[in-house]
Order: C-alpha cells, then sequence, then structure tokens
C-alpha cells in the first residue's frame, strides 16, 4: 500500500490504500493544510493543485493514480509566482479566505499557459472554482495585475 | 497513522502565524486577561514588563502591542477593522501590532458576530481601550523627564517631548504606564487625527491566507487527535434504531459510536445525533460512514414536504393575518372598497441553505479535568455553557477558541457541530475533529426559512399608493427556540416589513407564521431577503402600472427628511431610519449606474433599495436574457453605513453580497421531501461562478460622524429585486418567485 509521491519537489513515501483522494493524503498524512476540502465531489475547486503542472482536483485523484507525477501545493506557490500571491494580498482579494488557496492554484496554471489572458480566458479557466464569499471582481482583477507584472518583471 | 501537523499547546490561544501575529503562551494569555489591580493584589513586586492596562491591548517591553479581537473572521475583516481601532488612538506603528484572537468569555461582552453590529456595538469601546493606553504612555513618558503631560504628545509607536527633542518609544515606556493608576474618560482623537480609521488597510490574514496557511477550523490539530464522520437522520427528530453493518475490521477505524437524537429539553443547539465514525484520518471516516446501513426511528417530520408548505403560506397570504401592533393607518378597506386603479401580487421565496465555502467542522479535546474546543464558531462565548454541559464539566474547565471562519453566514453561530466533537471525544478519550461533507451541511442546516408575501394597493395617476395592504408569512426562526412558536417575532417584521419607509395614508401590514419540520436559522441578512424582494418588485409594479420612471416614483414615496416612525419598539437613538439618508443613496445610485442613459434593446436596469442592519443600500443591476437565463453585466452599489472603519472592506462587502444575492437569486432553491433535504452538494445547490459575476462599481458615501453600522449583511437584501426588476425592464416579464430560473 506504500506510495511513491512527488510533493513540491519532495520525495514521499505513503502508507495509505490506493483510493484515498490527494486531498486527505495532503491534509492528514503531510500536514499540507493549505489545499482546502469544500465538496469532494469535483464541484467547487477549493482543493485544486497542480499534478504535472495542469490546476487539477485532488478530492478526485486517487493517490494509486500519482507515482510520477509532479504534484504542487498552494504551500510553494509563491516561490514560482511572488507577483500573483503579490497582488492576492494587495488587492485584499481574499475575504473568508477558504476557497483561495484553489483560486490561487487555478490562477497560476492559467498564467503558465497563457501570460497575457484576457478576461474570458480568466472566466474559462477560473470557472470551476466557487466563492461563496463572492470575491470574483477581485480574483479578475488581481490576476490582470499579475498578468501585466509578469510582462514586465518577469517574476512568476 | 495520522501525522500530526501542529504540537502546540492546548491551552495557547490560536492565532495564524504571521509576522504580526503569532501564538501566545499561557503568560501571555494570563496578561492580558488580568488589569494592573489584580497584578498587585498578587503581590507583583518587580515592575511589570508588560503593560496591558485592559482587556483588549497589551504592550511588551519590545514594543510589540497585542491586540485583543473577541469578534469572529469570517471573511467580513473584523480582525483587521477592531485592531484598526485600536491601534488607531493608540498611535501603534502598525507593523508593530499583533493580532491576539480572544477565547469566548464573558469578560468581553457580547461576542456574538452575528446581525452586523460588531462594530456598532465595539467604536466607542475600543476606541476609548487605545486612547487610554496611549495617555499612559504620555503620563509615563512626562513623569520619567519631569514635565507636564500636556508638553508631550504620543504619535507613531513613542511619545515625543518637542520641546527638548526627548522621544522614548512604547516597549520602553511600557513597565513604567503599567505602575500607573487607569483614568477614565482618556480623550478622543479628533477624527482628522485618525491614522487606521477610515483607511483602506490590507487585512491582516491576508498573506496567510494567499500562502495557504491560515488556520481555519479543519486545519487545527492536536497530537493524537482522531478524525469523525456522523451520519444523521435524514428527517429531524429521528434517531439510530440499528446499525446493520458495523464493521470490525477496518484498518484505522477507532470507534462507531451511536448519539442520540436532539433532546426535546436542553441547548437550543443540540446535536442531531446520529452514528459517528471515528478514525485515524478522515478518508477511512467517509468511506466507512458512506458503507453503513442505518436504519432510523421516525419522527412527525418525516412527512414534512416543502411544497406543501409553499402551498400553506401562500394560502395565509390570501386571507388576513395577525395585524402588526401599531402598523395600521388610516382605513384601507375603505379605499379598498371605493375602488381605483389596484394593483395585487404574491411573492414566494424557498428555504436556502448557507452552504459556507468551509462545511461546519471543530476539534475538542475532553478530558475529566478540562475541555478544549478549536473551532470557527461565530460566538465562541454562548458555545462555552453549553460545550461544558455536553463535556459534563463547569464552564471555567472549558476553553473556546474560535479558528479562522471559512466562511459562515449565520450557520456558525449555532454550536451544534462543536457539541458533537466534544461528545465524541469524550466517548473515545482522545482529540476528535469532526468533519462535516458538504452533503450534511446541505442536508442538515439550519435553513433560511421559505416565505410568501401578499402585497395589495390602490394607487393614484403617479402611481403613489393611496393604500397597501402587506402580508407576510414565514415559518419563524422563533420556532427553534421554543416548542410552542408559531408567529413571526416582531424583530423578524422588523427587517424590512414592518419599518416599510414609505408614506402611506391607508396601511396595513399582516403576518402569519407556520412551523415547519425543519430546523429554520438565519441566513446573511436574515427577513430582510424576502422583505425587501416583494416591497422592491411591488413598488416597481406601481411605477410601471403608471409608466413612471422606478427611480423617480421611489423617491416620490419617501419624504425628504425626518425619521421613520416604526411600529413597535423604536430604533436605537441615532439608528432611525432617516429619510434624507436613504433618498441619498437612492440619487447616487442613480448617477453611479448612468441611470438615465438607454441601454441597447433587450438590456434592462433594475433598481431597489434596502435600510437593514443600520445601513442604507441601493443598488442597480443591469441584466437581460441570454440563452434563455438571465445573465447580469454590471452592478452598482451605493451604501450608507455611517463611519466606517476599513472603506475597502466596506466595498468589498457589497461585491460579495451582489454575489450571494445573485446566488439566491438565480440558483437558491432548498426543497425537503419525507421530511429530507433532497439537495445535497454543489452541482444540485449550485452557486453563481466566476463567468456569472457582473462588473461591480461600489460607492461608499462618507458619513464619517455619524454613528458605524452594519456592513457584511445589508448589501443582500437588495439584490434579488433589482434583478427582478432588471429583468422586467428587459424583457417585459415579472418574476415574483425566486429563485429566478429562466
Ligand atoms: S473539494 Fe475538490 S472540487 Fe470541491
Ligand atoms: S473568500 Fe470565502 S469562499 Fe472565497
Amino acid at each position: 500500500m506504500g506510495h511513491k509521491l512527488n510533493v513540491n519537489g519532495d520525495a514521499v513515501d505513503i502508507d495509505v490504500s490506493g483510493d484515498t483522494p490527494l486531498l486527505w493524503v495532503l491534509r492528514d498524512h503531510l500536514g499540507l493544510t493549505g489545499t482546502k476540502y469544500g465538496c469532494g465531489g469535483g464541484y467547487c475547486g477549493a482543493c485544486t493543485v497542480h499534478v504535472d503542472g495542469a490546476a487539477t482536483r485532488s478530492c478526485q485523484l486517487p493517490v494509486s493514480t500519482l507515482p510520477g507525477k509532479a504534484i504542487r501545493t498552494i504551500e510553494t506557490l509563491e516561490d514560482r509566482h511572488p507577483a500573483l500571491v503579490k497582488t492576492w494580498i494587495d488587492n485584499n482579494v481574499a475575504q473568508c479566505g477558504y476557497c483561495q488557496s484553489g483560486q490561487l492554484m487555478s490562477a497560476s496554471a492559467l498564467l503558465d499557459g497563457n501570460p497575457k489572458p484576457t478576461d474570458a480566458d480568466i472566466d474559462a479557466a477560473m470557472t470551476g472554482n466557487i466563492c461563496r464569499c463572492g470575491t470574483y471582481v477581485r480574483i479578475r482583477a488581481a490576476i490582470r495585475q499579475a498578468a501585466g507584472q509578469t510582462a514586465a518583471g518577469g517574476a512568476g | 497513522m495520522m501525522d500530526t501537523i501542529t504540537n502546540f499547546s492546548p491551552l495557547s490561544s490560536l492565532s495564524p502565524e504571521c509576522s504580526r501575529r503569532r501564538f501566545l503562551g499561557v503568560s501571555g494569555v494570563l496578561v492580558l486577561g488580568a488589569s494592573l489591580p489584580v497584578q498587585r493584589a498578587l503581590g507583583q513586586t518587580a515592575a511589570p514588563t508588560t503593560f496591558a492596562p485592559n482587556l483588549w491591548l497589551a504592550i511588551d517591553g519590545d514594543g510589540t502591542v497585542r491586540a485583543t479581537v473577541h469578534r469572529s473572521e469570517m471573511g467580513q475583516g473584523i480582525r483587521t477593522a477592531l485592531t484598526q481601532v485600536i491601534a488607531d488612538e493608540l498611535d501603534a506603528d502598525w507593523s508593530r501590532v499583533e493580532v491576539v484572537q480572544a477565547q469566548g468569555d464573558v469578560k468581553y461582552g457580547d461576542q456574538n458576530t452575528d446581525g452586523s453590529r460588531s462594530i456598532t456595538q465595539n467604536y466607542d469601546r475600543l476606541r476609548a481601550a487605545g486612547a487610554t493606553a496611549r495617555l499612559m504612555l504620555r503620563q509615563a513618558a512626562a513623569k520619567h523627564w519631569g514635565v507636564a503631560v500636556d508638553t508631550v504628545r504620543a504619535g507613531n509607536h513613542e511619545v515625543v517631548h518637542a520641546a527638548s527633542g526627548r522621544r522614548l518609544g512604547y516597549g520602553e515606556l511600557a513597565s513604567q504606564a503599567a505602575m500607573l493608576p487607569v483614568p477614565e474618560n482618556a480623550p478622543l482623537k479628533k477624527e482628522t487625527e485618525h491614522r487606521y480609521i477610515g483607511k483602506p488597510v490590507t487585512h491582516v490574514d491576508a498573506g496567510d491566507i494567499a500562502r495557504g496557511k491560515g488556520t481555519f477550523g479543519a486545519d487545527f490539530s492536536l497530537p493524537n487527535m482522531a478524525t469523525a464522520v456522523v451520519v444523521r437522520c435524514p428527517w429531524l427528530g429521528g434517531g439510530v434504531k440499528s446499525i446493520a453493518n458495523k464493521p470490525t475490521d477496518e484498518p484505522g477505524l477507532v470507534a462507531i459510536e451511536t448519539l442520540d437524537a436532539a433532546p426535546s429539553a436542553g441547548p437550543v443547539f443540540a446535536p442531531l445525533g446520529g452514528v459517528g465514525v471515528v478514525a485515524e484520518d478522515t478518508w477511512t471516516a467517509m468511506r466507512v460512514a458512506q458503507g453503513l446501513n442505518i436504519e432510523w426511528t421516525g419522527s412527525p417530520n418525516q412527512t414534512f414536504d416543502s411544497n406543501e408548505l409553499r402551498h400553506a403560506l401562500r394560502d395565509a397570504v390570501a386571507k388576513p393575518g395577525t395585524p402588526v401592533p401599531g402598523s395600521e393607518k388610516g382605513d384601507v378597506d375603505a379605499v379598498f372598497a371605493a375602488g381605483g386603479t389596484e394593483l395585487s401580487a404574491t411573492y414566494e421565496t424557498p428555504f436556502l441553505s448557507h452552504a459556507p465555502m468551509e462545511p461546519p467542522v471543530a476539534v475538542a479535546d475532553v478530558t475529566e479535568e478540562r475541555c478544549v474546543v478549536h473551532a470557527p464558531l461565530q460566538d465562541p462565548q454562548s458555545a462555552r455553557p453549553m460545550i461544558a454541559a455536553q463535556a459534563g464539566l463547569t464552564p471555567d474547565k472549558v476553553e473556546v477558541t474560535p479558528t479562522l471562519l471559512g466562511g459562515a453566514f449565520g450557520r456558525k453561530s449555532k454550536p451544534d457541530f462543536a457539541l458533537e466533537a466534544v461528545e465524541l471525544s469524550k466517548r473515545v478519550k482522545r482529540p476528535v475533529r469532526v468533519q462535516w461533507l458538504r452533503e450534511d451541511d446541505i442536508r442538515h442546516d439550519y435553513l433560511h426559512a421559505s416565505s410568501a408575501q401578499h402585497h395589495r394597493a390602490v394607487i393614484d395617476d403617479e402611481g403613489k399608493p393611496t393604500a397597501w395592504l402587506q402580508r407576510s408569512a414565514f415559518p419563524s426562526i422563533t420556532t427553534v427556540f421554543a416548542a410552542q412558536a408559531v408567529q413571526p417575532a416582531p424583530w423578524e417584521l422588523e427587517m424590512g416589513f414592518s419599518n416599510l419607509p414609505y408614506t402611506v395614508a391607508n396601511q396595513r401590514m399582516e403576518s402569519a407564521g407556520i412551523r415547519p419540520g425543519a430546523r429554520v436559522g438565519w441566513l446573511r441578512s436574515v427577513c430582510n431577503i424576502f422583505h425587501a424582494f416583494s416591497a422592491n418588485v411591488f413598488a416597481d409594479e406601481m411605477a410601471s402600472a403608471v409608466g413612471r420612471d422606478p427611480i423617480e416614483h421611489r423617491l416620490s414615496l419617501i419624504p425628504a427628511s425626518g425619521k421613520l416612525k416604526q411600529p413597535g419598539q423604536p430604533a436605537p437613538p441615532g439608528h432611525e431610519l432617516d429619510f434624507a439618508r436613504l433618498r441619498h443613496v437612492i440619487e447616487r445610485v442613480r448617477k453611479l449606474s448612468d441611470w438615465d442613459s438607454p441601454r441597447p434593446e433587450g438590456v434592462g436596469l433594475g433598481f431597489a433599495v434596502h435600510h437593514s442592519f443600520r445601513s442604507y443600500v441601493a443598488t442597480v443591476l443591469e441584466a437581460s436574457m441570454a440563452n434563455g437565463r438571465p445573465r447580469v453585466s454590471n452592478a452598482y452599489v451605493v451604501l450608507d453605513c455611517g463611519t466606517y472603519v476599513n472603506p475597502d472592506t466596506c466595498v468589498a462587502q457589497m461585491e460579495g453580497a451582489v454575489v450571494f444575492g445573485l446566488s439566491l437569486s438565480l440558483y437558491g432553491d432548498i426543497a425537503l421531501k419525507e421530511g429530507a433535504v433532497v439537495q445535497s452538494n454543489f452541482h444540485d445547490y449550485p452557486m453563481l461562478r466566476i463567468a456569472e459575476a457582473p462588473a461591480t462599481k461600489v460607492e461608499l458615501v462618507p458619513a464619517q460622524g455619524r454613528l458605524p453600522a452594519g456592513v457584511g449583511e445589508p448589501g443582500v437584501p437588495p439584490v434579488a429585486p433589482a434583478l427582478s426588476n432588471a429583468l422586467f425592464a428587459a424583457t417585459g416579464t415579472r418574476h415574483r418567485t425566486l429563485p429566478i430560473r429562466a
């Protein structure tokens, strides 16, 4: 039942049943609680992480499918996307904050693949992430702003 | 085995890590709670290095200021705003202020983070707390220098004697200030001297949250903690009859515990009972819980059907109800009998679930001597005696510390989920986290009540009502408090019903209640949601009946000045509904939305205004139909909340309220069949998503000097009626039932 994973660049060996979703491996077994549980059904995006660079719902990923893949979580996002994290803070995007790890992981995956997204690109990439507090207008603004900084300063 | 994530002492006061916050040890908490006379009474002879003149702040020898926040953070920015107030009057350097989250304790006074009143209730006392400390620091410095107090001034974390150029930092002054008697009536700053109040300060938790480091309920953990998932009876009042298949050899399973159903007497917010599956990790608990085959006992609520309730509510408003005492003006019946242009309409709204982004969750550690709870609670203080009773301990042995609340909207003022964790920890004799699944959250909420309103009016040529009869029927929140309660309470009717701000010569208001077979509770802005909906749409119907501009028409119904005399309990002084302020937000939103410029064919503007939680909000939405669904392109909101502490937070709350209001306008619909909630997760109880969120412009009325009013809730009520009115303007179709599906 051992599963060898690569999480945030670290090799880890996890002894759980193979159907355990990555979400609970991160939270319960690795202490990486930045990734949140919101629905367990793939509807809300609170659990979004990067798997080989793609924004992915960790509540839907059995751990047995993950060996050989590079998993990244919110805890190391700032290393690669300092501008994005900064604009999130500067714009006071978060209200309760519970959805924001997932929002940031989706936003960063968007910028990785599309450094100059239009509003339509943003809406399409972020549509899987619910924010019950309704911070959507600030999410759009922060992504646009971070995209500007990406072009100017090369950060991210 | 589950890895433990943190190993902080359970006695520590939880505050997420960040430069300005830290975990405080036992001594920090005690120092905070102690006033100087107590320290002296303890025979303390050495000068204390910490200066703690009151409950709200302490200054350490190194100059660190610890501000205590006794309200819960759920996204409304209260940890930041209350700290702004304290730090402002203290003249503290913001970068040297840490926030300490208070435990539930009567010494703080009311800690119920509900009703949008944290600033209203605490603005003056926290200013006084900061000002008292500032005066004492000046006194300490003056004494040290041998000069008069009025020759020294405080500024940015230091006291300065301008004449000699001498200065001493707050840290250097702490131990001397701590020896001084605490003065009364320390002078407050003038408004122009404010450095944080009224300024857009970045939230204290923004950095932690953007780095995934904020500590929400489920993120808190204790050594040797187990996680539990509880399976609850689908209908209210049922209990466990039998469990057909109790697994015993499941790896990681700790215990399967039968919990009693809520007793008919006992705590109001008692858990529902059910079967608690306790495991070493969440997934094991979820899997085992899902596999259980439980037979439940029956209850009278097992036949409850929300559709039948809706019929009953509709019937209730079709006939005379209980008159609101003091609401009757003139002779409504005589005007109706005389005839004229008569309008009547019935409005309906469904049950709603709060669905905070973070489902309920709580960590409890119960031993024979004490009980520690860390949970996202809106009112840790009132939860404390309930937790004590559940643990079988006295309240002094119980510590309740709020974590960050991942959204709440009223749900987390009920500590039933924390009581479950307490009970299970007591049973398995180790710390337990109870994790509600999203399905549990949607199915076992304290629902926002379904309702019906009936409006009937005779209008003149200008669309002004000469007679107005309004009726409202809904299951009262008081039904969860009292077994006999049926009728809506006066405070529920004062939420946008009995305090209608329009001039009508002949008027009557009637209400009716029905006991539901489900728990009802308060959801962000409560009864204002349906009362603002029906009144604002009906007013729009009056305007359109005579072809008048809705805003012109509405202004014609509101007196130019003066205060509303509402039936029943008068509003607290300074918080009466002020007609001029109501008109002002309307006039401003007219400008902000460019109301008078025509929109393209098929695009409509809708307007609504509402006074709630002592604030005034006017909202205009721009909407159309696209692919058979309503589409909102722009939202314009004007808020007058009196004195505000953090304008950016106020704007954010209005932005969020538009989204919250649109979610309930377009999707919110909880149905119950055979006592059970039909919906279960975001696929059948959807939320607005980013692509549907309108561009939003918010204007805040500068009203510093007026009493501070609520911000978290009052943005919600105008949204649904503004949408209905906008769709009417766009398409000519009236929507009188929520949600608006097409
Ligand atoms: S928790 Fe994974 S999508 Fe909601
Ligand atoms: S900030 Fe609360 S759910 Fe997004």
